[in-house]
């Protein structure tokens, strides 16, 4: 299994209406397994930054394998990686909470970040936008 | 019409990676609004991953200079360069912090007034400024504006 736009699409249109009963305006973005953009889509009048910020977080989710806000658990000196959260290698690594990434079976296959809510409705929207594809 | 909104914009890609479908070859297409930037972005499958940036740089371009990027691409052709390094479009080429594209394939979105109200960009299809090139796919993408606003 693998991401393809089909399947992205349908994740966006699943979040975006989410978003719209919890009358937030969000941007929704989806990456591949390495990372990689898919699609991004956001809603009319939701902030011009939310379309980075979206992509930042499906990014980390990705490529992490963890939902983004996860990152932060480098910046515990006990464990290893520590410092990566703060470390500047890289221009997408966000700590963030928003991005999920996306299994099916073991397999990471993508990452999902939204962007425009608090960071508990962000998760809300990316987790409406899982159950719809996987279910 | 005075702008893009996401329901457009999907109408647009739609168009768009249709005709890139039947060209052949997978694209990523970015619709971006008046101030340059995204309202959606698309990889078609097999479309290669560095084509999704382009094709948003390409978008913006086309918002910023009011263009399609052919122009730009035409701005920065030596034979337009004037005979001091740097003069002509050589100016260009680091403005908007690198973000823009000298590649044709990205249109500016124009209102009624021809004001631009948005850019649509494609990345993807190999060079070409005939039947089938990254500016046929936009060209496709726009059209489908007018398939409900005549």
């Amino acid at each position: 299994m693998v991401m393809n736009l089909d399947m992205a699409k349908k994740m966006i249109k699943a979040a975006i209406e989410r978003a719209e009963e919890m009358n937030r305006l969000c941007s929704v973005a989806i990456v591949d397994d390495r990372g990689f953009l898919v699609a991004i889509h956001r809603m009319d009048r939701a902030p011009i930054p939310t379309v980075d910020i979206a992509r930042d977080k499906a990014w980390t989710a990705a490529t992490f394998r963890m939902p983004s806000s996860d990152i932060i658990k480098f910046g515990d000196a006990s464990s290893p990686g520590f410092g990566f959260n703060t470390q500047n290698w890289n221009d997408r690594l966000t700590t963030i909470s928003g991005g999920l990434p996306i299994k099916y079976g073991d397999d990471v296959i993508g990452g999902i970040g939204v962007s425009g809510g608090m960071p508990d409705e962000d998760v809300a929207v990316c987790e409406a936008a899982l159950a719809t594809v996987l279910a | 019409m005075k702008e893009v909104t996401l329901e457009i914009a999907e109408k647009m890609l739609e168009a768009a990676e249709r005709w890139a479908a039947l060209s052949g070859y997978p694209s990523s297409i970015a619709v971006v609004d008046k101030a340059g930037a995204v309202i959606a972005v698309h990889r078609m499958d097999g479309a290669g991953p560095m084509t999704t940036d382009i094709s948003i740089n390409k978008a913006f371009s086309a918002v910023y200079s009011r263009a399609p990027t052919l122009m730009l691409a035409r701005a920065i052709d030596s034979r337009m360069l004037g005979p001091i390094i740097g003069s002509g479009g050589l100016g260009l080429l680091t403005q908007a912090k690198l973000r823009l594209m000298f590649i044709p394939g990205g249109n500016p979105i124009r209102d009624e007034d021809a004001n631009v109200i948005g850019g649509i960009g494609c990345s993807g299809v190999p060079e070409g400024v005939g039947d089938i090139s990254d500016t046929t796919v936009v060209q496709a993408g726009y059209a489908a504006i007018y398939e409900e606003y005549d």
